[in-house]
C-alpha cells in the first residue's frame, strides 16, 4: 500500500519538477542534496512532526529536513520582506494563515503535489493545508461536579446559580466572544458577524468570577491547581492534564475548532520539495502515528483507524466529537481582529 | 593646551555596542512610527483616534506609579538594616537580596503563582490560623502584579539605597537628636533628604523596569493589569504593523523623560545639591 502511495508521490515530483522550474525531468526519487527547512512550534509537537512528517519524507526522497522555529509571525514577515525565506515549509496558525494570504506571504498549494482530496475539505485552504485541528472546550473539574450535575455547553458556563466557583476563560477576544454568544443563545450559523455589545454585555455577568488565562500552559495550571472549577480549556490541554491525574473532563457540545496549517514561505527556494514534504503530512498512517504520540487531531479522516482509542475521545475530529463542533470563521477575523482587539483591550480596562 | 586623557579610548567598545546594539535597533523602531505604512503623523493620528491605546499608556504608567513606592518603601528597611548591620550579617543580607537574580524570571513567577494561588501554601497558613474565613484573592489582580513585580524588582532600590546610606555620617543623626528633634523628625529632616540620590535611582530603575513589563503582569496580573508591552507585541506579532509599534514606544518614552525630568528636577537634583 506505502509503496503504490509513494509510487503516486513521486510521479508528483517529477511533473512538478518539469512543470514548475522548468528543470529536466530526473530520476524519480532524487531529492538527494535538497534541504528543505521546516519551522514548527518546538517542544513536543516539532518533535513529533519531525518523526512523523519529516523523517518518512526524508527516507522517500532522500532529501535533507532541517529543523527550525520557533515559528513566529514577526519572524516569518521579516524572511519574506528580506527577499530570500530560510524556512521552506512553516506550521502556523488559522489567523496567521488569513493575515498571510492577504499579504501574499505564502505560495499557493500545488495540488499536482499534494493530496488535498484525502482531508476533510474544511481543512484544506488554497495556500495552506491543515495538519492538525484542535477545539476550544469547555473543560470543568470532576471533583467539583458530579455525574449528572456535570456543565454541558457555554450557557453552563455561564450559569452562577448551578455552577457557582470560580471559572476561567482566556485572554483573548478570539472564541471568548463567541462563546458568550454561543452561552446567550446565538446557534453557531448565526454566530457571524459577531453581535459584540451582546457577547460583552454577556461577559459582564461573569467577570468577577471568571480568571483570564493568558497561556495554554496557565489554562491547564488552574485545572490541576484547583483554582477553577470550570472553563474553557483546549482539549490537547484537558487531554495533558487528565493524563498526569488532574480531575478534568471536557465536553464536545459547541467545540470550536481551529486549524494549524502547514504552508509554504513565499520565493521559498524548494518549493516543489516543500510540497512534497506537505503531501507526506497528508498521509493517514503518519497523521494517525503522530496523533497517538500527542493526541493532535488528524486532518485525514482515515487515520482514525489506527487512533489509540485511548486517545480518540480527546479528539476534535473524532467522529463522535467533530459534528458537534464548528470551524471558527478565520476569515471574519481576519477582517475584524484588530477593532475587535482593541474593543477588547477597552472592555478589560473596563 | 590640555593632552587627551587615554582613559578616553576604554570607552570605545561598550560605545560601539551600544550602537550597533541598542542605539541602531531603538532609532530604527521609533523610525518606523514616522515612516510605516506612510510617511507622516498617521500612526500618532490613529492612536489619537482609537481612545484605547492611549488607556493603555495611562495604565502602564500607574502600574509603574504604584509599584516604584511600595518597593521604596520594602526596600528601604532592607538597606537600612544592611548598612548598620555587622559585616557578616550584610555579607547574609546582600547574598539574599543577590539570590533571586540567580534564578529565571519566569521560574520565579511560576513561584509566586504557587505560592499565591487559592489553594496555595500563603493562604492555608491564614486559613489553618484562623485568620482569614476565605482564601485571599492573591492572584489574577493587581495585588498579584505587586508582590511579583516588587520582589523581582527590590535590588534595584536596596542597592543604590544602601550606597547612600553608607555615606551618611552617623554623627548627623546624633546632632539633629542632641540639638532637640525628635527621632522621626530626625529621620525625615535629616536622615531621609541624605538618602535622596540613592533612593531616586532605585526609584527610577523600578519605574523604568515596571513600564516594559511584559510576563509578570501577564503571568501574575488580572486582566485589568493591561500594560503597554502586550499592544506593541500583538502590533507586531499578530498585525506586523511596525509603525504603530513604533508610535506606541516613541510616547511611552517621552511619557517616561517628562515624568522622571519633573520628578529629577523637584526633588532629585535638589538632593544632590545638597
Amino acid at each position: 500500500m506505502t509503496t503504490t502511495r509513494r509510487d503516486i508521490l513521486l510521479g508528483g515530483t517529477a511533473l512538478g519538477l518539469a512543470v514548475a522550474g522548468g528543470i529536466p525531468a530526473r530520476a524519480a526519487t532524487d531529492l538527494k542534496g535538497k534541504t528543505v527547512v521546516f519551522a514548527s512550534w518546538g517542544g513536543a509537537y516539532q518533535d513529533a512532526e519531525k518523526q512523523c512528517y519529516c523523517e518518512p519524507f526524508a527516507a522517500a526522497t532522500g532529501a535533507t529536513v532541517v529543523q527550525d522555529g520557533p515559528m513566529n509571525a514577526a519572524k516569518f514577515r521579516a524572511m519574506i520582506a528580506g527577499g530570500a525565506p530560510d524556512w521552506d515549509v512553516a506550521d502556523i496558525t488559522i489567523d496567521f494563515l488569513y493575515a498571510g494570504i492577504g499579504d501574499k506571504l505564502f505560495e499557493k498549494i500545488d495540488t499536482r503535489l499534494v493530496h488535498t482530496d484525502r482531508l476533510s475539505p474544511q481543512f484544506v485552504n488554497e495556500y495552506g493545508i491543515g495538519c492538525i485541528v484542535w477545539s476550544y472546550n469547555l473543560g470543568y473539574s470532576t471533583k467539583a461536579f458530579q455525574p449528572g450535575s456535570q456543565p454541558r455547553n457555554w450557557a453552563d458556563l455561564f450559569d452562577l446559580k448551578r455552577f457557582p466557583g470560580k471559572r476561567a476563560l482566556g485572554d483573548n477576544v478570539v472564541a471568548t466572544l463567541e462563546v458568550a454568544l454561543l452561552a446567550d443563545g446565538v446557534t453557531p450559523e448565526k454566530l457571524y458577524p459577531l453581535d459584540v455589545d451582546r457577547a460583552l454585555k454577556k461577559l459582564d455577568t461573569i467577570r468577577s468570577e471568571t480568571i483570564f488565562w493568558s497561556t495554554n500552559s496557565q489554562s491547564q495550571q488552574l485545572f490541576v491547581d484547583g483554582e477553577i472549577a470550570l472553563g474553557l480549556i483546549l482539549n490537547g490541554r484537558a487531554y495533558d492534564a487528565a493524563k498526569k491525574g488532574a480531575p478534568i473532563a471536557i465536553s464536545w457540545e459547541q467545540n470550536i475548532q481551529s486549524i494549524d496549517y502547514l504552508a509554504v514561505p513565499a520565493g521559498s527556494r524548494n518549493r516543489d520539495a516543500a510540497m512534497l514534504l506537505i503531501d507526506t503530512m497528508t498521509e493517514a498512517d503518519n497523521q494517525a502515528k503522530l496523533a497517538n504520540l500527542i493526541a493532535y487531531s488528524p486532518t485525514n479522516p482515515a487515520a482514525f483507524k489506527s487512533i489509540d482509542p485511548k486517545v480518540e475521545p480527546w479528539l476534535s475530529t473524532a467522529p463522535a466529537n467533530v459534528k458537534q463542533g464548528f470551524v471558527i470563521n478565520a476569515a471574519y477575523w481576519r477582517d475584524h481582529l484588530k477593532p475587535l482587539q482593541e474593543r477588547w483591550a477597552m472592555w478589560k480596562l473596563s | 593646551m590640555k593632552r587627551i586623557d587615554h582613559r578616553i579610548w576604554l570607552l570605545v567598545p561598550p560605545l560601539l555596542l551600544l550602537l550597533v546594539a541598542f542605539i541602531g535597533p531603538v532609532t530604527w523602531l521609533l523610525s518606523r512610527a514616522f515612516t510605516q505604512p506612510a510617511p507622516g503623523f498617521g500612526n500618532f493620528v490613529e492612536l489619537w483616534e482609537h481612545p484605547v491605546y492611549l488607556r493603555v499608556i495611562w495604565n502602564t504608567l500607574l502600574i509603574s506609579a504604584i509599584t516604584t513606592p511600595v518597593c521604596v518603601a520594602v526596600g528601604f528597611p532592607v538597606a537600612h538594616a544592611m548598612t548598620y548591620a555587622n559585616a557578616r550579617t550584610r555579607r547574609w543580607l546582600i547574598f539574599l537580596v543577590l539570590l533571586p537574580f540567580w534564578t529565571s524570571l519566569l521560574v520565579r513567577t511560576f513561584a509566586t503563582v504557587i505560592l499565591l494561588q487559592r489553594n496555595g501554601p500563603l493562604n492555608a497558613m491564614l486559613l489553618g490560623m484562623g485568620i482569614i474565613g476565605q482564601p485571599l484573592p492573591l492572584l489574577y489582580n493587581m495585588t498579584g502584579l505587586l508582590i511579583g513585580a516588587v520582589q523581582v524588582l527590590l535590588p534595584f532600590v536596596i542597592f543604590p539605597l544602601h550606597a547612600s546610606m553608607m555615606k551618611i555620617e552617623p554623627a548627623y543623626m546624633q546632632a539633629a537628636l542632641t540639638l532637640g528633634a525628635d527621632p522621626l523628625r530626625a529621620f525625615f529632616r535629616v536622615y531621609l533628604p541624605l538618602t535622596l540620590p540613592g533612593l531616586m535611582t532605585g526609584a527610577t530603575l523600578v519605574f523604568i523596569s515596571v513600564l516594559g513589563y511584559f510576563v509578570t503582569p501577564a503571568m501574575l496580573g488580572g486582566v485589568r493589569q493591561l500594560m503597554v508591552a502586550q499592544l506593541i507585541q500583538d502590533q507586531i506579532g499578530q498585525f506586523g504593523n511596525w509603525g504603530i509599534a513604533g508610535a506606541l514606544s516613541l510616547i511611552l518614552l517621552l511619557a517616561t523623560a517628562v515624568l522622571l525630568g519633573l520628578l529629577h528636577a523637584t526633588v532629585g537634583l535638589k538632593a544632590v545639591a545638597r
